[in-house]
C-alpha cells in the first residue's frame, strides 16, 4: 500500500513504500521539525500540532464497534469520583465517592461522574427479581414489579441530589483546598419515573396516613421517613437517570426522589413504602442526620437543602495561572435551591464587601442546579471572589457568621454559608472563610 | 394537608426577601409546603416550564395485593412504641459473647471505637461540646447510641437489618435482644431503674420500658397529633438557621481565615492534566511472581547456580517425572541442598511457596 504523507512545513509530499516504515519515518519528521525550531525566527511561532500531521489523521480511528457502551476520552482520565478516608465510616462500603465539579459544565452530571454515597456498599440488584411493595394505611397495599411499575406514565424532570453533609469539613474553617471535596456530595441529573402522587391516586391514601416509611434493598436497608405533604407534592418512583437505566450507584433499579431534598431521603434500591401515623426514627434520622445545635439539642427531620452556590471557574483545581493581565475570563458556577426555583445570584470580588447582581445562564428550573456568569477583566491584582445565592421562596445564602451564629459549628450537616476563594496575583486559587 | 399559605405583602416586609419574590409571583399567592419551599401549581398543561400531558393519570390496574407472609416477610422496622417489635429475649452476657465475636473488631471492645468505625459507647454530657478551637482544649461531641440516640427501637431495628456490617440480616431475635441489652449495658443504662448486669435477660416486656437518656433531646416535635406542623414552623423560617441579608455596598469587613490544616488524603491523587498516564508497571503482575522475584529470582533466573531455571520447561518436567509435585513441594520448603528453606525467606507460609512454586513450574 502506498501512503502519503504531507510534511506541510516544506509544502513538499513524500511517498513511502509501506505501513510498516511510517513510524520510522515520521520519527524523522518530528526531529526535522524539532530542528527546524531551533533556526531563524520564520519558524518560531509556527506550532508542531498545525504544520505536523496529527497522529490520529493519518490512520483509521477505531471502528464503530469496538465500544458497545461508549467511553470517554482517555485524555480524560482524571475526571473521576474521589474518595478520602476522613468521610467514610471505617471502609469504603460506608463512604462517600465525591464528584469532580470542576470538570463538570452545565446542570447535568454524566452517570458515571455522580457522587456516590451508601452505607452499606452499592447492591446489585437483579431488575427480574425486583419488588416495590406499598402497604400500611391505603386502601389497596401492592406488589410491583420493574415492568409494571414502568407501566406508569412518566415524567423526565432535572434535579441535583446534595447529601446534606456537603462541605461539612468547613464547619470550624477552611480544611480542604479544592472543590471536588469541598462541594462533591453533590450532582444533578435529569431523572425519570412516575409521580408517587399518580400512583397513590389509584391506591387511596387512608385518612390518617401522615408519614412514608421509605426503606432500600441494599446491605444497610437504609429507611427514612417522609411527610405525606412532600409525598404528594412532587415526590417520584424514578427508574431513568440521564436516558438510561438508573447506575446501581444510584439506586438501580428503582430509587425514591424527593425533589430538592437532603440525599439520604432518597432511598436508593427502593424496596418497601409504607404508611403510617407516626414518624419511624430510623437510624439516619436519630444517630446520623440530625443537626447538634450549642444548646445540646439536636434538629431532627431538616427535610430541605437550603439555598446555596458555589464558583466552580475559577477554583483550585481551575486555577487562572495561564491568563495574562488584560485578559477577558469567564467567572462562573452553581447556584441551587432545595427550597424554589435560584432568583438571583450575588457576586463580589472583595469578600463581600461590596455585591453585585450578576447573570443567569441557561435552563432555571426548580430545584434545580442554575448556572451563574460573569466577564471581566483579569488584571492580575488579588481578588476574594464569593457568590450568594438568592432563592424564589425569599431565602438568602447567608455569610459563615450569620449561619455559624444560629446553628453553632457541630451541626455536621446542612451548612450552605457563602464560599470564598481567593484568587492570588499569580492566578492561584485558595479556599479560604471569611469571618466579617 | 398542612401548607402555609404566605401571602406577598407579608413576605415584603422583610427587606431581603422582597427583591427575590416580587417580580415573578406579583399578584400570585405563594403556597409553601411543609418544608419552606414552594409549591408549583401546574398552569396551561405547564410546570415551570415542563409540558405536562393533562390526560387522567389515574385508573392503573398494575400489580397485586401482597400476602400476608410477604408483608410479615418485608416489614420487619420497630417503632418507638414497639410496633412490629418481635417476641424474644437475650442476657447482657450473651450479648458480650456475641459482642466480642461479631462486632468487637469493628467497633472496639466495649463499643469504644478507635477502629474508624462508629463508637458506640461513651459521649454522656458532652453534647453541648462545640469544638471550635482545638488548640484551647475544646472537646467535639460525642453522638452514641447512650448519649445520643432517643430511642431503643432504632437500635434493635438497625442491628438486626444491618449488622454486622459483612453479614446482615443474620442475627436471630433473641441474639439480637442479647446484643441490645449489651449495648444498653456499656452504656449504662438502666431498664426501670434496674442496672444491666451480665444475667439481665431482655425481653420484649423490658424493653417496651426503655427511656433513653437523651430521648427529649430532639426538637421540633414530631410525634403523635403534632405530625409535621412543628416541623413546617421551623423551615419556613430561615432565620432560625441561618438567613442572609442581600447587602450590596460597605457590608463590613472581610478578614480572612486560610487553611491551618489541610485535609489531603484523596484517591486517586487529584489531577486535571490529560497526559495519558504511563502504563502502569506492575499492575498484572500476580503475588506470586513478586515473591518469586523478591525471594526466589536471585538464585533461579540463573544457571550458573544449579537450581532449575525458571522457563526452562525441559528442567522443570524432569524434575516433575522424577520426583512428583509433592516431593518437590516438600524440598521447596524445607530446603534441599543449596535450595534453602522457602528460599531463605521464613515469613513465607507452606501455601504461599507452593503457589511460587506452581508459579515457577508454569512461567515461559
Ligand atoms: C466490618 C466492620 C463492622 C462489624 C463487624 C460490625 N459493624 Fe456495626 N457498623 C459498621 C459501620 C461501617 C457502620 C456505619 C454504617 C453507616 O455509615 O451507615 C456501623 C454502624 C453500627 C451502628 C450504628 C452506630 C451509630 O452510632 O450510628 C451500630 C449500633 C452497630 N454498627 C452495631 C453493630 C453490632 C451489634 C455488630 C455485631 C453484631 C456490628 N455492628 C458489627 C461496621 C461494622
Ligand atoms: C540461594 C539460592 C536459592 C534461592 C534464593 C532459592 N532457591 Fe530454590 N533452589 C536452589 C538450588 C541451588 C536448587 C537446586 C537444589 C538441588 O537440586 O540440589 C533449588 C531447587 C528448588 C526447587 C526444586 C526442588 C527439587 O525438588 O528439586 C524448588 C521447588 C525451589 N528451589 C523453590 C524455590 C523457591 C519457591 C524459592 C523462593 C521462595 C527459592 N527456591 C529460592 C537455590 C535457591
Amino acid at each position: 500500500m502506498n501512503t502519503t504523507i504531507k510534511n506541510r512545513v516544506g509544502d513538499q509530499t513524500t511517498s513511502f513504500s509501506t505501513d510498516s516504515r511510517r513510524g520510522f519515518l515520521r520519527g524523522m519528521f518530528v526531529s526535522v521539525a524539532a530542528a527546524s525550531v531551533l533556526a531563524p525566527i520564520k519558524l518560531k511561532a509556527d506550532d508542531a500540532a498545525i504544520l505536523e500531521e496529527a497522529e490520529w489523521g493519518v490512520k483509521l480511528g477505531y471502528p464503530t464497534n469496538k465500544h458497545p457502551y461508549g467511553i470517554p476520552s482517555p485524555y480524560e482520565h482524571n475526571n473521576v469520583r474521589r474518595v478520602t478516608e476522613l468521610l467514610s465510616s471505617g471502609d469504603m462500603y460506608a463512604s462517600v465517592a465525591m464528584s469532580p465539579l470542576h470538570e463538570q459544565e452545565g446542570i447535568i452530571t454524566p452517570n458515571g461522574l455522580f457522587f456516590n454515597r451508601s452505607h452499606g456498599g452499592t447492591a446489585v440488584v437483579d431488575p427480574d427479581k425486583y419488588r416495590l411493595m406499598i402497604h400500611g394505611l391505603v386502601e389497596k397495599p401492592l406488589v410491583l414489579t420493574l415492568a409494571q411499575l414502568k407501566r406508569y406514565p412518566s415524567e423526565s424532570r432535572i434535579h441535583f441530589i446534595e447529601c446534606p453533609a456537603n462541605g461539612s469539613t468547613g464547619w470550624r474553617g477552611p480544611q480542604f483546598n479544592n472543590l471536588q471535596f469541598m462541594k462533591g456530595m453533590m450532582s444533578s441529573a435529569e431523572w425519570t419515573g412516575v409521580k408517587l402522587s399518580v400512583v397513590l391516586a389509584d391506591l387511596g391514601l387512608k385518612p390518617k396516613a401522615k408519614w412514608m416509611l421509605a426503606e432500600g434493598s441494599d446491605n444497610s436497608e437504609m429507611g427514612r421517613t417522609i411527610p405525606i405533604e412532600k409525598v404528594l407534592d412532587d415526590a417520584m418512583l424514578v427508574w431513568g437517570q440521564n436516558g438510561e437505566a438508573l447506575r446501581p450507584d444510584q439506586g438501580y433499579p428503582v430509587r425514591l426522589l424527593v425533589p430538592g431534598w437532603e440525599g439520604n431521603l432518597n432511598v436508593k434500591w427502593l424496596k418497601r413504602l409504607e404508611f403510617g401515623e407516626e414518624p419511624w426514627h430510623a437510624k439516619e434520622e436519630t444517630s446520623k442526620y440530625t443537626m447538634l445545635q450549642p444548646s445540646g439539642k439536636g434538629i431532627r427531620f431538616f427535610w430541605p437543602m437550603e439555598v446555596n452556590s458555589i464558583i466552580t471557574s475559577p477554583c483550585p483545581e481551575k486555577p487562572w495561572t495561564d491568563l495574562k493581565k488584560g485578559d477577558m475570563v469567564e467567572i462562573q458556577g452553581l447556584a441551587w435551591s432545595g427550597q424554589g426555583t435560584i432568583k438571583a445570584v450575588d457576586l463580589s470580588l472583595d469578600g463581600g464587601k461590596n455585591w453585585q447582581e450578576i447573570s443567569l445562564k441557561g435552563l432555571i428550573l426548580p430545584k434545580s442546579w442554575t448556572r451563574f456568569s460573569y466577564m471581566m477583566k483579569w488584571e492580575g491584582k488579588p481578588l476574594l471572589l464569593s457568590s450568594r445565592a438568592i432563592d424564589d421562596a425569599g431565602n438568602v445564602q447567608p455569610t459563615i457568621n450569620q449561619e455559624v451564629a444560629k446553628v453553632g459549628v457541630e451541626s455536621v450537616y446542612h451548612r450552605n454559608s457563602i464560599c470564598t476563594w481567593e484568587v492570588k496575583a499569580n492566578g492561584e486559587v485558595n479556599n479560604v472563610h471569611v469571618r466579617g | 394537608m398542612f401548607m402555609s399559605e404566605v401571602k406577598i405583602p407579608v413576605i415584603g416586609t422583610l427587606l431581603a426577601l422582597s427583591i427575590a419574590v416580587s417580580s415573578a409571583m406579583a399578584g400570585d399567592k405563594i403556597q409553601k409546603n411543609v418544608d419552606g419551599a414552594l409549591i408549583y401549581p401546574i398552569k396551561n398543561n405547564s410546570y415551570q416550564g415542563y409540558a405536562v400531558n393533562p390526560q387522567k393519570t389515574n385508573g392503573f390496574n398494575h400489580g397485586r395485593a401482597p400476602t400476608t407472609a410477604e408483608i410479615k416477610a418485608w416489614d420487619i422496622d420497630v417503632m418507638p412504641d414497639g410496633t412490629g417489635l418481635p417476641e424474644g429475649k437475650g442476657s447482657v452476657e450473651q450479648g458480650d459473647e456475641l459482642y466480642t465475636a461479631q462486632c468487637a473488631m469493628c467497633h472496639g471492645d466495649f463499643g469504644m471505637g478507635g477502629k474508624g468505625y462508629p463508637t458506640l459507647s461513651g459521649g454522656e454530657g458532652t453534647l453541648k461540646n462545640q469544638l471550635v478551637n482545638p488548640e484551647a482544649g475544646d472537646e467535639p461531641p460525642s453522638r452514641t447510641i447512650g448519649s445520643y440516640w432517643p430511642y431503643a427501637s432504632t437500635l434493635y431495628w438497625y442491628v438486626q437489618s444491618a449488622m454486622p456490617f459483612p453479614n446482615p440480616k443474620s442475627l436471630t431475635n433473641d441474639e439480637t435482644y442479647a446484643l441490645v441489652a449489651y449495648m444498653l449495658s456499656i452504656n449504662e443504662i438502666q431498664i426501670d431503674g434496674e442496672d444491666l448486669d451480665d444475667d439481665y435477660v431482655l425481653d420484649r416486656a423490658k424493653f417496651l420500658k426503655i427511656k433513653m437518656p437523651n430521648e427529649d433531646g430532639f426538637y421540633p416535635e414530631v410525634n403523635g397529633d403534632v405530625g409535621s406542623k412543628e416541623m413546617s414552623k421551623y423551615l419556613n423560617n430561615a432565620d432560625n438557621f441561618g438567613q442572609g441579608t442581600r447587602c450590596m455596598k460597605d457590608c463590613g469587613d472581610t478578614p480572612i481565615v486560610k487553611i491551618a490544616y489541610e485535609l489531603n488524603d484523596f484517591h486517586p491523587t487529584p489531577s486535571t492534566a490529560k497526559g495519558l498516564p504511563k502504563e502502569k508497571e506492575g499492575e498484572e503482575i500476580s503475588e506470586a511472581q513478586k515473591i518469586y522475584e523478591a525471594t526466589c529470582s536471585a538464585c533461579h533466573a540463573n544457571a550458573a547456580i544449579g537450581a532449575p531455571v525458571v522457563g526452562d520447561k525441559e528442567a522443570w518436567d524432569t524434575l516433575l517425572k522424577e520426583k512428583g509435585i509433592e516431593e518437590i513441594y516438600k524440598n521447596g520448603i524445607d530446603g534441599i541442598n543449596a535450595m534453602p528453606p522457602k528460599g531463605g525467606n521464613m515469613d513465607l507460609s507452606d501455601e504461599k511457596t507452593k503457589i511460587v512454586i506452581d508459579y515457577m513450574i508454569q512461567a515461559k
